[in-house]
């Protein structure tokens, strides 16, 4: 199982940012760097700067409409920010396509659910899969030898992921039809299948109940810890952030306010100003 | 009650994969193919052949072609005739330059150019969506009839416009032009149809099917998992307007004998997309059976007068035909607007549980 | 030398042609503006129900053709033009009852592509019904409009014309008005906008509808009229569909003054690309000159000329 979502262990240059709590030990995997996003007059995000550990579980809130999903889609190349660089991997870039992103290891789940409605479960995280897939045309038009065998090692990791994820009933169901909570965990499913290097959550467990929401947060642990997985997410759920995560980038109108652990993050005076808003004495 | 899957189970991914993986549907298979090539050509009346099987070959194609471009890939085509169209005429031009070579390989150039053709035509759909791009491909329709139309080189500058299939032969025996007996033209329809829908129900069920649902689907997010959307749109088109193009070919090789442009006009496109509605999108198996519904209704409707000893004026019969395939068609898109593919599957899963249902 | 023979006849000749001729060329320009109005006015019927209930409906040039057929054959049959017009105002709307009723009720919440679809089907229907009733064969249209043929500055009009591009605009005019200030108008935008906050207010979806379609039949009445008079109510009536599909492509499907400024652009277009272009590649361009016409514009802008910029979110 281990090899199987594992993150590849490409060693990335240990280069460390002027993050607020900084630790040698540990090495960045992305670095983002004074990034600004705006549409038209807007500003989604203002010189917005910090970092993701390798392995860590990063966790980016603030109120609505503070940038948080532009950051996401920053992070994976849909929206090209005006100003600023991110650096992945040691490698620093300014623009840079999904696919490029999808190709070196970003993969991500999205707020309203993003999944293929027309296709089962099954095709759904196989199509996580398609980046691996090498085989061409001419072969997938015969279908057999090759192609076959292919097609087949890469049922196997996708059945792995359905395993991991407890969804083997609904295997070759329409995703249109299942509950909503099953659609999100199809939808990290997919993600997973690609084995990525860094996963982006953007609220996850909007919309749960307890229940569904416990099941969600042990599958992210368990994705964390079992594979090495580094992950970044956006989550409202306040008691979800500050269990699940190592460290939290608190954002409010594109700006970050706060940078640091959960504890400390929650002691902050900008953050409890910027969600309770600022009594007027 | 015989129709079960109790017990068969799968030990591999391998089986799971297969496109039959129930034992019975394996033996329903093999009963149509039995019936397709050794019962029908033995025992079929000429205009049985002529005037059913062949066109609904035919047809099946060119809807096994349009149906991965609109089914699969989401991307609404109108210009269907168009590529038929490129398809008659570049092996027309190809096999009276090179009279010589195997028509089968002919056929393939002829929808390889096809499939260039749909390749330069497909490019707006990197701007455009929906129904824009469905008007968009009107173009491609309109603008290839007239080319064929008006530049007399597409047709040997023979005066009367038409191209008409001139005799070849594969293996010995003549397969094209007049002297070709209906049931060998069938044959070779047949043994083509059969092979190219293989070809797409391979090509669906892989990796480029599932690029095409989910660009179909959702493309940002296709986008966002890695894939190319325009890049895999193009090669839909291509595809598409391969099979289109190939079934052009046989429509004027293996079926009419001779054609003009009139026959690849853009009723000829709609008439496409019916069976691909009615069959159901996304669904192979579906582009036959709507094939053989829209070739089928007329020919009904045609012969339903003479069956209740009516008669009636000729034009008049052809408005009251019209009028009832248009109601068809609307009646049809309200029952089951998922096509007759759906009604089958629905069937199959009903006769599954039988005669026990609860 | 061939080549710059050949450039010459494609890049510089016909430009040569309109300058030393501009009296003709100003002709061309006015055919082209009233030939334009006519597709503005079948575009018009498209938009309008694609507007108010987002259905791509096909069938439009089914009902210009079955508009005039059925005003025609009522004249036929010793109908004053007023009783005939009355009566065919009559029959459209009951036309779209019906649509609504027996179609549109059961297909809400179904794919677009399907609408499209059952449109299609609507066509067939509709124009297999129209000729099932009132034959097939060419028929006149005399509304009593002169046709004379008149100079104005050198330039050579006809009266016919004039009288349809003004008809046109009125037609137009009392459409804008309609929608800006009544309150079925107001209506109309609101479902245009949103289906079901529109019912949330209270307004009813089924009644709309038909109104959407009994305005749509009467454009497409003024329209068939129109066309119906300068060659005769006939099945190609119902192919001019097809050439109002570049103008909605043109002007954006929902814009209406996207359809009219569309129509203009595409009857100019296609006129001056007729007579100084086409006869280097054979005439009869008409057909598809103005698909590339909206297709090359589209590469460019593919919102169309009045659409809304597209911002992609996920």
């Amino acid at each position: 199982m281990n090899e199987i979502v594992a993150p590849s262990n490409k060693e990335t240059n240990a280069n460390e940012s002027s993050g607020l709590h900084k630790d040698a030990s540990f090495e960045t995997l992305l670095e983002v760097e004074k990034i600004s996003l705006s549409f038209g007059g807007v500003h989604a995000l203002d010189e917005v700067t910090f970092d993701i550990r390798k392995g860590e579980i990063r966790a980016i809130i603030g109120p609505n409409g503070a940038g948080k999903s532009s950051m996401l889609n920053v992070i994976n190349g849909f929206y090209q920010p005006q100003q600023g660089f991110i650096k992945y991997k040691g490698n620093e870039r300014k623009k840079m396509s999904p696919q490029i992103a999808a190709s070196q290891g970003i993969a991500r789940t999205f707020q309203n659910i993003a999944l293929f409605r027309g296709m089962s479960t099954l095709d759904n995280i196989m199509t996580g899969r398609n980046l691996k897939m090498r085989r061409g045309i001419f072969w997938q038009m015969i279908h057999w030898g090759p192609a076959r065998n292919e097609e087949i090692h890469h049922r196997e990791i996708a059945e792995h992921v359905i395993d991991f994820l407890e969804i083997e009933p609904i295997r070759k169901t329409p995703v249109g039809r299942l509950p909503y909570g099953l659609q999100k965990r199809v939808e990290l499913g997919r993600a997973l299948a690609a084995q990525p290097d860094l996963l982006l959550l953007d609220e996850p467990m909007a919309g749960m109940n307890v229940e569904e929401k416990e099941d969600m947060c042990r599958f992210i642990i368990d994705v964390n810890e079992e594979f090495g997985t580094t992950i970044a997410l956006i989550e409202h759920d306040m008691g979800v952030v500050m269990d699940l995560s190592d460290r939290v980038v608190v954002l409010n109108y594109g700006k970050k306010i706060a940078d640091g652990t959960p504890d400390f993050v929650r002691a902050d005076q900008g953050v409890v100003d910027a969600y309770l808003g600022v009594s007027e004495k | 009650m015989f129709y079960r899957e109790t017990g068969q189970f799968k030990s591999s991914y391998k089986a799971d994969q297969a496109i039959f993986p129930i034992t019975q549907d394996r033996w329903f298979i093999l009963f149509i193919f039995i019936i397709a090539f050794l019962v029908i050509p033995l025992t079929a009346s000429e205009y049985l052949l002529q005037a059913v099987m062949i066109p609904l070959l035919i047809f099946s194609l060119a809807a096994i072609g349009l149906n991965l471009l609109v089914g699969y890939a989401g991307q609404l085509s109108l210009g269907t005739g168009g590529f038929m169209a490129v398809g008659a005429y570049m092996t027309y031009k190809l096999t009276t330059a090179f009279p010589e070579v195997n028509i089968i390989v002919i056929f393939i150039l002829a929808g390889l150019i096809s499939a260039s053709v749909g390749f330069l035509f497909g490019i707006p759909s990197l701007r455009i969506k929906g129904f824009y791009l469905a008007v968009a491909t009107l173009a491609s329709q309109f603008f290839l009839v007239w080319m064929f139309n008006k530049v007399s080189w597409f047709y040997n500058h023979n005066s009367s416009g038409t191209i008409t299939a001139p005799p070849r032969e594969l293996f010995g025996v003549t397969v094209t032009g007049p002297t070709a007996t209906a049931e060998t033209r069938y044959i070779v329809a047949l043994a083509i149809v059969c092979v190219f829908a293989l070809i797409a129900k391979n090509l669906v069920r892989g990796r480029l099917g599932r690029s095409w649902m989910a660009v179909r689907d959702m493309d940002i997010a296709a986008e966002i998992i890695g894939i190319r959307p325009f890049q895999t749109k193009l090669i839909a088109f291509s595809i598409s307007s391969f099979y289109c193009g190939v079934a052009g070919a046989l429509m004027v090789f293996l079926w009419l004998g001779s054609a003009e442009t009139e026959a690849f006009s853009i009723n000829e496109s709609f008439y496409v997309l019916f069976m691909i509605i009615i069959g159901g999108l996304g669904s192979i198996l579906g582009s036959f059976l709507g094939a053989a519904f829209i070739v089928c209704v007329p020919i009904l409707l045609t012969n339903a007068p003479q069956l209740f000893g009516l008669s009636m004026p000729i034009d008049l019969q052809k408005h009251i035909e019209i009028m009832l395939f248009g109601f068809l068609i609307v009646f049809f898109l309200i029952v089951e607007p998922h096509g007759l593919a759906r009604l089958w599957q629905i069937a199959k899963e009903k006769l599954r549980l039988w005669p026990f249902p609860y | 030398m061939e080549i710059i023979n050949f450039l010459n006849l494609v890049f510089l000749a016909p430009f040569v042609e309109m300058v030393s001729y501009p009296i003709f060329f100003s002709e061309v320009i006015i055919s082209g503006l009233l030939t334009g109005v006519m597709y503005s006015l079948v575009a018009l019927g498209f938009v309008l129900i694609f507007k108010a209930s987002g259905v791509f409906n096909f069938a439009q040039g089914a009902m210009v053709l079955f508009a005039a057929l059925t005003l025609v054959g009522l004249m036929e049959h010793g109908f004053p033009i007023w009783a005939a017009l009355i009566s065919t105002i009559i029959v459209l709307i009951v036309l779209a009852f019906v649509v609504e009723r027996f179609m549109l009720r059961y297909l809400i919440n179904q794919e677009d592509i399907i609408l499209f679809m059952a449109t299609i089907g609507l066509t067939f229907l509709i124009q297999g019904f129209g000729e099932t009733i009132w034959g097939s064969n060419v028929k006149p249209l005399d509304l009593g409009i002169p046709s004379e043929s008149f100079e104005l500055g050198g330039l050579l009009l006809n009266e016919f014309d004039l009288f349809a591009a003004g008809s046109g605009a009125v037609l137009v005019a009392v459409l804008a008005i309609f929608f800006h200030y009544t309150r079925i108008g107001r209506a109309l935008r609101a479902v245009a906008d949103d289906h079901q906050a529109a019912m949330a207010v209270g307004i009813p979806l089924k009644n709309i509808w038909i109104i959407v379609w009994s305005v749509a039949g009467f454009v497409g009445l003024v329209a068939g009229i129109m066309w119906g008079a300068k060659s005769g109510v006939q099945f190609s009536l119902s192919l001019i569909a097809l050439k109002a599909l570049p103008v909605l492509i043109l002007g954006g499907f929902t814009s209406v003054p996207g359809a009219i400024v569309g129509g203009l652009i595409i009857g100019v277009g296609e006129k001056i690309a007729e007579i100084y272009w086409g006869p280097l590649v054979g005439g009869a361009i008409e057909n598809w000159f103005a698909y590339v016409l909206a297709l090359a514009f589209l590469l460019f802008r593919p919102q169309g000329l009045f659409g809304e910029r597209i911002i992609e979110r996920v």
